[in-house]
C-alpha cells in the first residue's frame, strides 16, 4: 500500500479508527459523520465481517455509496440491502442484551475518566452554552462493551472534568463507579482516537499510547487541559494511504472534503510528513 | 437450576429533579375505554381538520421521525399555522423541528435526547419562556415503550451516572430481585402523538416500511394519534398483508392523506429530499431566522398542498420522486 501524499487531520483519525475494525464483531455508529464512515472504510479495507447497527435499528445494512452528505440515517440509500430494519428501541435492546461490541462516537468534550459532554458548556442552566446533547451516545458509552471516541486534539476537548456528563465514561474513576450507577458490568471507554494519536485507559485514567510521525508526545500533551498518563513506549501509527483516502474521498466523507478542506492538512515534502497551515 | 435468592427491598438511592409529563395508567385506560372508536369508520379529515380537533394548548405531542426522513411535517406545519401554544415537546432525534416549534411560538417545554441548539431557542431559554429536561434519544423512546405497555416505569441499563439523570424524571433504585443498584424511567404517555407513514386505510391500520424511531410505541402510548399517509389504501388490501399492519386502526384518531408530507426531507421509498430547500431550513434555524422561513412555507400558504402548489411545483416533485431510486421493501 502506497503512503498518501496529503490528507487532513480529519482523515487521519478515521483511518486509525478503521484499522481497527475486526471481523465477526459488531459496531453500533453514533449517527453519521466520522463514526459511520470510519467502520465502514474498515470494512471496505480490512475488516468485510465486521457488522454495524445505527440508531434506527438497521441491521447490517449496505449503503449505497457514496454515502449522501445530507442524508439521515432513516434513509433508504443508508439502510439499502440490511438483514434486518429495527427501531430505535430495537438498537438500545440489543446494546442491554451484549450484542454491541463496539460503539464509535465524537464528542465536543472528554475528560481523564472518559466521560463525554456534548450537553453544556458552562454551569447546566446558569446561561452556559447549550449544545444539542447526547442523542444515542448515551446509551452507546453505556451498554457497548467497549467504547471508541473520536475527537479533536485541543485544549479545550481534553479536560480535567466535564462541565456536563451526556455520555458515561468512567464517571468519578473509582472502581466499580459504572456499576453503582446501575450500567452494566465490564463496559466503559476503551480507545480515543483524535487526528494526532490514540489512547487507552489505565486504571480508568486515560493514557496516551500511539502518536503519529508529524507530531511529538509534547506537542500533544501542549493541547491537553489534562495530562494524560504517557505509555512507557508511545506507538508511532502508520500514515494513511493512498487506498484508504481515495475510499474517503469517493465514497464515504465526500462532504468532509469541503467542509473540512481549511482544517488541518499534512504533506509529504519528498523526505518527511509536515503539517500544512491553513493560513 | 436457580431458586429465588432473599427478595431485597426496593431503594430509592437517587432521584432526576425534572418534572416529569404526569404518570396515570388507569388514567390512559378510562380515556382508551372512553374515547378510542372500537368500530370500523373512516377517520379521513383534513390536516386542519386534525390538529383543531386533536391537539390543543397545553399538550404534550410527540412526532416520530424528523423533518428530514419521514417526518410529520404537513401536521407539524399545521400546528404551527393554528399557532399551537405552550407544547410539551419530546424532543427525541430530532434536528431543526424542535428549533421550528419553538421559533413559532408552540413549545415551552422540551424533554430531549438531541435537538439542534439554535438561536431562537437560546433566546427562549435566556427569556424563561422554554424548560428543558434531559433524556437520551434512546430514554426517551423507552419511555414511550413504558407508556405502550401501560405501565408507569420501566428499568433501563443506560442514563445512569450522567449529569442528565439529574435534569430528568429518572431514579435510581435496588432492583428487588437481583439487589443491583438500576435505573428506572418515568412512563411517557403523550396527550398527541403525529406519525407520518407511507399507507394506511381509511379506519387508521397503517403500514410502515424502513426503519423507524419509535412509531408503534407512540401510537399504542398517545392519547389522540394523527396519522398522515402517503397512500390511502383500500381495506382489502390491508386484509390481504395483515403482516404488514404496524399500527392498527383503533389507536388512530385522525388519518389525513398527505402526499408528499415529508417535503422537503425524503419519504423513504417514495421520495428523495429536496437539498437546496434542506439547506434553506438548516441556515434559517441555525443563523437564528427561522421567521423567513416560516413565513415562506407555513403561514403564507393554507395547506400542505398549496404550499406544494404555490413553492414547489409538479416538476421538483415528480424529479424528487424520479431520485428515490431504492424502492424494495417500500411496497407490499
Amino acid at each position: 500500500m502506497t503512503r498518501a501524499e496529503a490528507f487532513s487531520e480529519r482523515e487521519v483519525a478515521m483511518c486509525n479508527v478503521a484499522r481497527m475494525v475486526e471481523n465477526g464483531r459488531t459496531y453500533w455508529a453514533a449517527g453519521g459523520g466520522t463514526p459511520l464512515y470510519s467502520i465502514l472504510l474498515g470494512k471496505k479495507l480490512y475488516a468485510p465481517e465486521a457488522q454495524y447497527v445505527t440508531e434506527d435499528g438497521v441491521i447490517a445494512p449496505e449503503p449505497m455509496l457514496p454515502y449522501e452528505p445530507m442524508m439521515t440515517m432513516l434513509a433508504a440509500r443508508a439502510t439499502y440491502r440490511a438483514l434486518a430494519w429495527g427501531t430505535m428501541n430495537t438498537a438500545g435492546i440489543y446494546s442491554q442484551l451484549g450484542y454491541m461490541d463496539y460503539g464509535v462516537l465524537n464528542t465536543l468534550q472528554v475528560d481523564k475518566h472518559g466521560n463525554i459532554n456534548s450537553t453544556f458548556l458552562g454551569e447546566w442552566g446558569a446561561g452556559g452554552r447549550r449544545m444539542h446533547g447526547p442523542g444515542g451516545a448515551d446509551t452507546i458509552a453505556a451498554c457497548c462493551w467497549r467504547t471508541i471516541l473520536i475527537t479533536d486534539q485541543s485544549k479545550r476537548k481534553f479536560v480535567e472534568k466535564v462541565d456536563f456528563i451526556s455520555s458515561p465514561g468512567f464517571l468519578d474513576g473509582s472502581e466499580g463507579a459504572r456499576e453503582r450507577a446501575g450500567l452494566p458490568r465490564n463496559t466503559g471507554p476503551w480507545r480515543v482516537v483524535t487526528p494526532w494519536g490514540m489512547y487507552d485507559y489505565q486504571d480508568r485514567r486515560l493514557r496516551l499510547i500511539a502518536r503519529v510521525p508529524w507530531v511529538t508526545v509534547d506537542e500533544i500533551l501542549a493541547e491537553c487541559e489534562y495530562l494524560p498518563l504517557v505509555a512507557p513506549e508511545v506507538k508511532v501509527l502508520e500514515a494513511p494511504t493512498e487506498e484508504e483516502v481515495h475510499l474517503l474521498r469517493t465514497e464515504l466523507d465526500v462532504r468532509g472534503q469541503t467542509t473540512d478542506a481549511a482544517g488541518g492538512w499534512i504533506i509529504w515534502d519528498g523526505e518527511q510528513y509536515v503539517r500544512g497551515s491553513a493560513e | 437450576m436457580t431458586t429465588a435468592s432473599e427478595p431485597a427491598t426496593i431503594e430509592v438511592l437517587a432521584s432526576g429533579t425534572a418534572p416529569y409529563h404526569k404518570i396515570d395508567p388507569d388514567g390512559f385506560r378510562e380515556w382508551v375505554r372512553d374515547h378510542k372508536e372500537r368500530a370500523l369508520v373512516s377517520k379521513l379529515m383534513t390536516e386542519k381538520e386534525a390538529v383543531e380537533k386533536f391537539v390543543a394548548d397545553g399538550d404534550y405531542i410527540t412526532y416520530e421521525c424528523n423533518y428530514l426522513t419521514r417526518g410529520p411535517n404537513s401536521l407539524l406545519h399545521e400546528i404551527m399555522r393554528q399557532q399551537k401554544k405552550n407544547l410539551w415537546i419530546a424532543g427525541k432525534f430530532t434536528y431543526v423541528d424542535v428549533g421550528m416549534l419553538v421559533g413559532a411560538g408552540c413549545a415551552s417545554k422540551v424533554d430531549t435526547g438531541f435537538f439542534l441548539c439554535t438561536p431562537a431557542v437560546r433566546q427562549a431559554l435566556d427569556a424563561g419562556k422554554l424548560e428543558v429536561y434531559e433524556y437520551s434519544n434512546v430514554i426517551m423512546t423507552m419511555r414511550l415503550e413504558a407508556g405502550a405497555q401501560g405501565i408507569p416505569f420501566i428499568p433501563v441499563r443506560s442514563f445512569g451516572g450522567t449529569d442528565g439523570f439529574d435534569h430528568s424524571g429518572a431514579k435510581l433504585i435496588t432492583d428487588p430481585y437481583t439487589g443491583q443498584a438500576t435505573v428506572i424511567i418515568p412512563a411517557l404517555n403523550p396527550d398527541v402523538a403525529i406519525i407520518h407513514v407511507q399507507q394506511a386505510d381509511r379506519f387508521g391500520n397503517a403500514r410502515l416500511f424502513g426503519t423507524g424511531i419509535s412509531d408503534v410505541p407512540a401510537a399504542l402510548a398517545s392519547r389522540k394519534v394523527i396519522v398522515s399517509a402517503e397512500e390511502i389504501i383500500d381495506t382489502e388490501e390491508i386484509r390481504s398483508n395483515p403482516g404488514l399492519t404496524k399500527i392498527p386502526y383503533w389507536c388512530v384518531d385522525a388519518v389525513v392523506e398527505a402526499p408528499f408530507a415529508g417535503y422537503p426531507g425524503t419519504v423513504p421509498g417514495y421520495y428523495a429530499s429536496d437539498p437546496a430547500v434542506v439547506m434553506e431550513v438548516f441556515a434559517s434555524v441555525l443563523r437564528g431566522a427561522v421567521e423567513p422561513y416560516l413565513e415562506k412555507w407555513v403561514f403564507s400558504v393554507k395547506s400542505h398542498q398549496e404550499m406544494l402548489e404555490k413553492n414547489v411545483g409538479v416538476a421538483k416533485l415528480l424529479d424528487m420522486r424520479k431520485r428515490e431510486t431504492i424502492r424494495g421493501g417500500y411496497r407490499a
